[in-house]
C-alpha cells in the first residue's frame, strides 16, 4: 500500500519535533551495538578521569585493549618487531622496567593525562597518544590484524567494526590504558580512613605536603602528579635528550624541562628520573635536598627561601620522606590479574 | 455563498509541516496554559566575563617579555593562575552592593579566560567588588569540584587547607642573575578583597564584562614589594599579607557591548 500525501509529512515532522524536544542528544558513540558499558570504580577524591565521548569505555574494547597491550602482533610490521606494550611494561613494577639510558614511565592512571612522553612529543588525550604508538612506534600492521584469525571478531564486538582501522585500534589501546588505575596504596587508604599510617610516614607526609619538602607542588594528592613539565635543576646546562621539552617547543623557558612521573609505586619504578641517574630513592630526596643546580629556565617552584636551593632537611626528614614514598605502593594494582596477560 | 476556495490537498499538506512544528514545539513547554500573559519584561540576556592581564597596559606575553616591577627588579612571567569570587556590582544609586554572582572562577591566564555570568539585571553600577581567590565557605579542602585543575590548586591540610587562591610564577632578575619566583597566595587570612570602581551600564543586551589584571599591582601600593627577599610567599604569612594588600586594586572593570 502506497503512503497517502499527508502520512508522510505527518509522520516526517512527528520526528521532527520529538528530535526538538531532546536535550543534549550526545552523538551516538563508536561501539559495537552490543557493547557493555564499564565503569571505572574510583575513590571520591579523585577527579574524573579524561573520557572522549567517541570512545566510551565498555567491556569488550577495554579486553581488547589489554589482549593489544600484550600481544607482540602489534610491533610484527615495525622496527620493534616481536614486541608488545607489555615487553617493556611490567605489572609487577607498576608497568615500567628497569632499565639504563632514557627511563621506561610507568603505566598508571593515564587517564588523566594529558601530556605524554618525558618531552610531551604527543599532548592531547590518550586516542592521541595511541594513536602515535600505532602508526609511529610500533607501525602496528593492520591489515594483519584484518586477516588474524581471532582479532576480526573481537573488533567486530568492540566497535561493530566489519573492517578494523588504524582508529580501533587506537581506540582499543586507550580504553585499556583507562583501565589502568592505582587507588589503593597505603595511603589512599589512611586518606580514605581505614588505615592510619606510621608515625615515621605521617611525618614524611608532613615533610611532603609542606614548605618542608614542598614535594606537594608538583605531586598534589591524589593522582602525584600536576601533569606539567618542569626543570628540576639535574644540571645547569643541557644537551641531546637532556633538552627535554625545548626540544618540541624551542622555548629557552622549557629547556631541561621533564614530564612530571606520577609517584604512585615510586617504590618500585627504580631508576629515577627521565635519565635513570638515580637507583634509590634516598639518592632522590638527596638530589632534592642538596643536588639542585641553578640554570636560566629552573623552575620557579625549585626557588626556595632565601639565596640557597637546598631544603636542609635532617636525616630523620629524609628517612620520613622515603617512607611516605613508599605508601604509595599500591598491590592490589601490581597483581590484579584483571590487568594482566590475556594470554 | 462561500466565496473562498477550498484549500486542496496539496495546500493543507504545505501547511502541515507548520502546524504539527508549531504543536510539537509548544509540546516542549512546561506550562501548558494557553492563556498569553505578558508578564515581566524580556530576561535581560547573558553577561560574559572576560579577564585581561597586562603590566601597566603592556599585555602579559609568558616567558618572552622582561616588565619592571615598583622595586625595579626585571621580571617575566612563567605561569598565573587564580580563583576570583564574591563577584558583586555596586549600584549606583545607593553605593550598596547590588546582584552577586555565586560560585568562583578558575582562571589559567594562557588559556581560557572567559565565562558565562548568566543573566544580570540591567542598571547602572558603579563597579566590581571581588576577592581574587575563594570565599571561606569555599576555601575548604573538597569544596569545589574535583577537577585536575582544582586539585592541582589544593593547598596542603597542614599549611591550613583549601586552595592556592594564586599562583604567580616566573624569573626575575636578581642582579644579572635570572632567578626564580613564586607568588604563591592562600589561607582566609590572606583573601584579597578587590574593588574596581568604574561606571557600568547593563542594557539587557549581550554585554561583556572585562576585568583587566594589572600584575604589576601585585608589587606596588600599598607596599613595595622586593622579590629578593621574598621570591617564595607560600608559608610566610607575612610576605603573603603584603600580598593580599597590594591585591586590592589590582583589577579594572569595563563594560563592553
Amino acid at each position: 500500500m502506497r503512503p497517502s500525501a499527508l502520512t508522510i509529512p505527518a509522520a516526517t515532522l512527528v520526528l521532527l519535533c520529538t528530535v526538538a524536544c531532546r536535550r543534549d542528544v550526545p552523538e551516538e558513540p563508536s561501539p559495537g551495538t552490543h557493547t557493555t558499558p564499564y565503569s571505572l570504580d574510583l575513590p571520591a577524591n579523585f577527579p574524573a578521569p579524561i573520557i572522549p565521548a567517541s570512545n566510551p569505555l565498555t567491556q569488550e574494547g577495554i579486553a581488547l585493549g589489554r589482549r593489544l597491550y600484550y600481544d607482540t602482533l602489534l610491533s610484527q610490521n615495525g622496527p620493534f618487531q616481536g614486541f608488545a606494550c607489555a615487553s617493556c611494561h611490567h605489572q609487577p613494577v607498576s608497568f615500567t622496567t628497569p632499565t639504563s639510558g632514557t627511563n621506561v614511565l610507568a603505566h598508571v592512571n593515564l587517564a588523566w593525562s594529558t601530556n605524554f612522553l618525558w618531552n610531551g612529543k604527543v599532548c592531547g588525550t590518550l586516542e592521541d597518544v595511541m594513536r602515535f604508538e600505532v602508526e609511529e612506534f610500533f607501525q602496528v600492521d593492520i591489515a594483519g590484524l584484518n586477516t588474524h584469525p581471532d582479532y576480526p571478531l573481537l573488533f567486530q564486538q568492540a566497535f561493530g567494526a566489519d573492517h578494523i582501522t588504524t582508529d580501533h585500534v587506537v581506540k582499543a589501546l586507550a580504553q585499556w590504558f583507562r583501565r589502568m588505575v592505582s587507588s589503593n596504596s597505603r595511603l589512599d587508604r589512611h586518606l580514605r580512613g581505614e588505615i592510619i599510617l606510621t608515625p615515621e610516614e605521617m611525618n614524611g607526609a608532613m615533610t611532603f605536603l609542606s614548605e618542608v619538602g614542598d614535594c606537594f607542588h608538583c605531586h598534589p594528592l591524589p593522582l602525584m602528579t600536576d601533569n606539567g613539565f618542569h626543570n628540576i635543576g639535574l644540571a645547569g646546562s643541557f644537551t641531546g635528550f637532556d633538552v627535554g621539552r625545548y626540544a618540541i617547543t624551542g622555548a629557552p623557558m622549557d629547556m631541561g624541562a621533564f614530564k612530571t612521573p606520577t609517584l604512585r609505586n615510586i617504590a618500585l619504578t627504580a631508576p629515577y628520573m627521565h635519565d635513570g641517574r638515580f637507583q634509590t630513592l634516598e639518592e632522590v630526596v638527596e638530589f632534592y635536598n642538596s643536588g639542585v643546580q641553578h640554570s636560566a629556565s629552573l623552575d620557579p617552584l625549585m626557588t626556595k627561601p632565601g639565596p640557597s636551593l637546598t631544603l636542609g632537611l635532617t636525616p630523620q626528614e629524609k628517612a620520613n620522606l622515603v617512607s611516605f614514598l613508599n605508601t604509595l605502593t599500591d598491590e592490589t594494582f601490581l597483581t590484579d590479574p584483571a590487568l594482566g596477560s590475556p594470554f | 455563498m462561500n466565496d473562498h476556495p477550498r484549500p486542496d490537498r496539496p495546500t493543507l499538506t504545505a501547511l502541515l509541516p507548520v502546524m504539527v512544528l508549531a504543536v510539537g514545539l509548544h509540546g516542549c513547554a512546561k506550562d501548558d496554559d494557553p492563556a498569553p500573559d505578558p508578564g515581566p519584561p524580556a530576561p535581560a540576556a547573558t553577561v560574559t566575563l572576560r579577564l585581561e592581564h597586562h603590566v601597566d597596559g603592556v599585555p602579559l606575553l609568558f616567558d618572552t617579555v622582561l616588565y619592571a616591577n615598583e622595586a625595579g627588579h626585571a621580571y617575566a612571567v612563567s605561569h598565573l593562575e587564580y580563583y576570583i569570587s564574591g563577584i558583586k556590582l555596586l549600584t549606583a544609586d545607593t553605593g550598596d552592593v547590588g546582584p552577586a554572582i555565586p560560585g568562583a572562577f578558575l582562571i589559567n591566564a594562557e588559556q581560557g579566560t572567559t565565562f558565562d555570568l548568566g543573566a544580570l539585571a540591567p542598571g547602572g553600577y558603579t563597579g566590581v567588588e571581588l576577592r581574587l581567590g575563594l570565599t571561606p565557605d569555599l576555601n575548604i579542602t573538597g569544596a569545589l569540584p574535583n577537577t585536575i585543575a582544582n586539585v592541582n590548586m589544593a593547598w596542603p591540610d597542614g599549611m591550613g587547607g583549601g586552595y592556592h587562591f594564586m599562583k604567580f610564577e616566573g624569573h626575575f632578575l636578581n642582579g644579572a642573575t635570572p632567578t626564580g619566583y613564586a607568588m604563591h597566595l592562600g589561607r582566609n587570612e590572606n583573601l584579597p578583597t578587590c574593588i574596581a570602581t568604574a561606571d557600568l551600564q547593563l542594557d539587557g543586551s549581550a554585554q561583556t564584562l572585562v576585568l583587566r589584571f594589572n600584575l604589576n599591582e601585585v608589587f606596588r601600593t600599598p607596599h613595595t614589594y622586593d622579590l629578593v627577599s621574598g621570591s617564595y610567599s607560600m608559608g610566610s604569612m607575612m610576605l603573603m599579607g603584603l600580598l593580599r594588600d597590594n591585591c586590592a586594586d589590582a583589577f579594572t572593570a569595563t563594560m563592553e557591548p
